[in-house]
């Protein structure tokens, strides 16, 4: 048996690692820093004691250069580099001298993107090491040359620019992307063009910042004063930040952008979940020591250490959030009402955070808006619908009987409100079943009752085929002739009635097994109220037609104002009964003129 | 009406699942079948279909599959003959779920999704999957390892579930068929992170959970508990939300009410199902440890959800299931279950102490 490897064209490997990990051609001037970055570390931990610098020279003809006094390399470790690619990710240790020179190859990987060439000119730390050039191209080919002349130790990476990538060459560019990725880098960075030199890294970072300087850091990117900063931190992730609470509503779809920093590092200046989703009204720049990049370095790997910090980080704003709650209740206002659609969110998640909100947050009742603290006020028995529509139907009516009704149709608010007893163990909450809403009102006396029955089974009759049936009761407000629940089921029933006709046998079969065993036939209901006079006059009429005719138009009018969609046959019911009325009303008229 | 339909269809997209998207939903198909057009009518139904399923209302998916069916029957060239066959799966994954349907009702169901693969060029594997779990919840055991044969060996294709998905299915075959080793080493791409879609892993940890503990990898069940249980939500997911139910009754209790709490409500609103019924069992357990020590905390809809109530529900369902079935199967599968959490409950206990 004879053990072969796969032969792999080391060309496509380039290309595929270089134009396809990373997001934008900019990284190279990361990966580069980060390979300096590296090697001074290195060089740190072999005990040498000297002034640590990375020097980006930019010179005419689109050439920059990369110099570093870190460790340099030895012939044997140049030779391992590219060989160490992809091993690089895999090892436990990420601070390990191999790894050095297995990510040290990753990187400068990146400079094929933009470059056709790149030239290594390195000397070891080591003792008696010699000066090196290294020469590598794209397609896997490199030379290596010991040099006669004396270099430093430490290393220098030259590129020149393609064509097309000329622009990132430019002073310009190259002092942007340096600040951006190393402005908070503890190794000091200097631009160089020409006599003029410049030191990228001076600011201080923002998570070492206290508040005022962290408010006036915040203020000057984001051109708008953050409602205040909290503080993060993760023992187990190294994590060391601050998040500056917005100052104005974010949409709960918008895509978040978390500013991340690696060792110092600018990892990505648009991660969207170091933090929980909850967290949505907070921007969040966090350096970490110890959360492991992925192989582009543009993000983190998601395993459990990740989560775990995530959750750690969700407790800093968390607790601050609550002590805020004590400290500062005029603040503590205003984030409610900025931040109302992420606060409810958080407040169904979680219950600590439901304690601390939900007696600030509002509710549509049939009392008006309130806040739970306003309607734990005066209200033991607290009654929700599940639907917008539920809560139309019965709202005015409810507020004539004393009744609270919760509109819980709106995202959250009927799980916000179910969960109210575990704030309150003395309120009682319920469900609304607003078919059965209009028997509690008030009936009538025997003789009433007789007289009404008539018109009653008369509107029974009438209404049979649209699946409504009619009661009467004594109710406020008077001014309501009658109250319309529909049955939710309805809409659901009418498809149903549709798939049985069209549907093929079998499944005519099925859906009427549906209909008939899983679901009673959904009637609505038509309460009229005694205590308004049109239906007081309309059922004291002797006169059929007439009844008839009011009876329709209580029932479309009701339809018309609950926004019910009316069927053909609702319609003529409409026009025909109106049609009377105006007869009645136009002929009178006439005959008395 | 086409203004009070679009401004329906703007709102059901920003909308949670539940039961206020499907009554939109409704709503939106009423006036398309009176208003509109037959495609539009088409194509409100198929939106409605993964919103009726999501709230936890099968029943309402295949009601209004069976009139996109017919639809696409009259005039197969206007439809998409993939999407109704992709529906179509759904509909023979839930049908033997429900009581109510007869036998023949439900062979006649496969036969036709069958024929129609055959017929349209598709892969049976999607067929033979579909029938070894229905098969297996009959306790068939060894016409649905037939099946599970079949299913394995038929070439994949469009009409299959993901890999992802079908690895996860691979392994609740197996767990059911009570083949917990081989079902771990199934799913174990997937807790390794190697296979990963819209619902995988989250639908892999609730059915790790209970083999685990069988298992008795207790520190493994823990783990998966804590990452998993706040990862599945709403009623679809009840059957799922009663393992979870089962596990932290025996694991943590607090977490347990906590579950318990959020979703019997889903549970009541259920119509008598095979999700229902697993469901209630799992609540069954939770109560009866929950009443083995006097409690001040109340629990929603205790005055309806009584340990009197549960078995006269779970009797009725049972009962319904072996009357269908024309067997007492369900006995034994509820013994089953019983006994297996009582071992568990008593091991857990001991390895506490």
């Amino acid at each position: 048996m004879k053990n072969l490897n796969f032969q792999v064209n080391l060309q496509g490997v380039i290309d595929l690692l270089s134009n396809h990990l990373y997001s934008e051609p900019g990284v190279f001037i990361r990966e580069l820093l980060q390979n300096s970055v590296d090697a001074v570390t290195a060089r740190k931990r072999l005990g040498h004691t000297f002034d640590e610098t990375v020097k980006v020279e930019i010179f005419s003809s689109h050439t920059i250069s990369f110099t570093d006094n870190g460790c340099g390399l030895t012939e044997e470790e140049i030779e391992q580099f590219l060989a160490r690619i992809g091993g690089s990710a895999k090892r436990e240790d990420q601070d390990s001298a191999d790894d050095f020179i297995g990510q040290f190859g990753v990187g400068l990987l990146s400079c094929f993107v933009v470059s056709e060439e790149i030239v290594l000119i390195t000397r070891s730390a080591n003792e008696d090491a010699e000066p090196l050039e290294w020469r590598g191209k794209p397609d896997g080919t490199y030379s290596i040359k010991k040099l006669k002349r004396q270099v430093p130790v430490g290393t220098t990476v030259y590129l020149k620019a393609k064509p097309e990538f000329d622009d990132y060459f430019e002073y310009y560019r190259v002092s942007e992307l340096l600040e951006k990725y190393g402005q908070y880098l503890p190794t000091p960075v200097m631009l160089i063009e020409e006599k003029y030199e410049r030191t990228i890294n001076e600011s201080k970072p923002p998570w070492l910042m206290d508040k005022p300087e962290a408010m006036a850091y915040v203020e000057g990117i984001a051109y708008n004063k953050p409602l205040d900063i909290i503080p993060l931190t993760s023992v187990i992730g190294g994590v060391q930040g601050i998040a500056h609470i917005l100052p104005y509503a974010v949409s709960l779809q918008d895509e978040k952008k978390h500013r991340v920093y690696l060792k110092n590092m600018l990892l990505s200046d648009r991660m969207t979940n170091i933090l929980p989703p909850w967290a949505f009204f907070v921007n969040g720049i966090i350096n970490t020591s110890s959360l492991r990049p992925t192989a582009s370095r543009e993000a983190f790997q998601e395993n459990d250490l990740f989560f775990a910090v995530r959750d750690e980080l969700g407790e800093c704003i968390k607790r601050y959030l609550i002590e805020l709650a004590n400290r500062d209740a005029d603040l503590f206002r205003r984030l409610v009402l900025i931040h109302y659609a992420s606060i409810k969110t958080m407040a169904v998640e979680d219950d600590e955070l439901y304690a601390l909100f939900i007696r600030h947050l509002r509710f549509e009742t049939s009392y008006g808006e309130l806040t739970m603290a306003e309607i734990l006020l005066d209200h033991r028995l607290v009654y929700v619908t599940t639907t917008l529509d539920e809560y139309r139907q019965v709202a005015r009516v409810a507020r004539a009987q004393e009744l609270l009704v919760v509109n819980g149709g709106y995202v959250h608010d009927l799980d916000l409100v179910r969960k109210v007893t575990e704030i309150a163990e003395d309120v009682t909450v319920d469900i609304l079943n607003t078919l059965e809403f209009a028997n509690q009102f008030e009936e009538l006396d025997l003789e009433d009752r007789l007289t009404v029955q008539p018109f009653i089974d008369q509107s029974d009759a009438l209404l049979e085929s649209f699946q409504c049936r009619s009661l009467v009761r004594w109710f406020e407000p008077a001014d309501i002739p009658v109250l319309y629940n529909t049955n939710q089921d309805v809409n659901f029933f009418k498809l149903a009635e549709e798939s049985e006709q069209r549907a093929n046998e079998l499944f005519a079969d099925i859906v009427h097994v549906i209909r008939n065993d899983l679901y009673d036939t959904p009637y609505a209901k038509l309460c009229f109220n005694y205590n308004n006079p049109m239906v007081r006059k309309a059922m004291e009429s002797n006169d059929p037609q007439l009844r008839k005719a009011s009876i329709e138009l209580f029932y479309t009018q009701a339809l018309l104002l609950g926004n019910h969609p009316m069927g053909p046959a609702e319609l003529r019911m409409m026009n025909d009964s109106l049609l009377q009325f105006m007869n009645r009303g136009l002929d009178g008229a006439e005959v008395a003129r | 009406m086409k203004n009070r339909y679009d401004e329906l269809r703007r709102s059901s997209w920003s909308m949670p699942e539940g039961k206020q998207k499907l009554l939109v939903l409704e709503e939106m198909i009423r006036i398309a079948d009176r208003y509109m057009t037959e495609e539009d009518a088409y194509n409100a139904r198929t939106s409605y279909f993964a919103a009726a399923a999501e709230a936890g209302t099968q029943e309402r998916m295949i009601t209004a599959f069976a009139w996109c069916l017919a639809k696409y029957d009259q005039s197969p060239g206007s439809y998409s003959q993939h999407e109704i066959m992709w529906y179509y799966k759904w509909v023979i994954g839930m049908i033997w779920r429900f009581p109510v349907f007869r036998l023949e009702q439900i062979e006649a169901v496969f036969e036709d999704f069958k024929r129609r693969c055959i017929e349209y060029g598709y892969s049976l594997r999607t067929y033979y999957h579909k029938r070894s779990v229905y098969l297996l919840s009959r306790g068939l055991t060894q016409e649905a390892t037939e099946c599970y044969k079949q299913w394995r060996t038929a070439s994949r294709d469009a009409l299959a579930d993901c890999r992802a998905c079908e690895q996860n299915a691979f392994g609740h075959y197996l767990f059911s068929a009570n083949q917990l080793k081989r079902g771990m080493q199934a799913v174990k791409p997937i807790l390794d992170g190697k296979m990963v879609c819209r619902s995988i892993p989250q639908a892999t940890y609730s059915e790790v959970m209970v083999p685990l503990l069988k298992l008795k990898q207790y520190e493994e069940a823990v783990a998966v508990g804590k990452k998993a249980f706040r990862t599945i939500k709403g009623p679809q997911f009840i059957e799922e939300q009663g393992v979870f139910l089962e596990f932290f009754t025996v694991t943590d209790l607090p977490k347990a009410v906590k579950i318990y709490n959020e979703t019997i409500r889903y549970g009541l609103e259920y119509k008598p199902s095979w999700e229902r019924f697993n469901y209630l069992l799992s609540v069954r357990l939770f109560l009866q440890e929950w009443h083995r020590k006097k409690r001040r905390k109340k629990l929603v809809e205790d005055g309806r959800v009584t340990l009197d109530w549960l078995e006269q529900e779970i009797a009725s369902l049972a009962d319904a299931f072996n009357r269908r079935n024309g067997d007492d199967y369900m006995l034994a599968y509820m013994t089953d279950k019983e006994t297996h959490m009582s071992r568990m409950i008593e091991a857990f206990q001991q390895r506490v102490e």
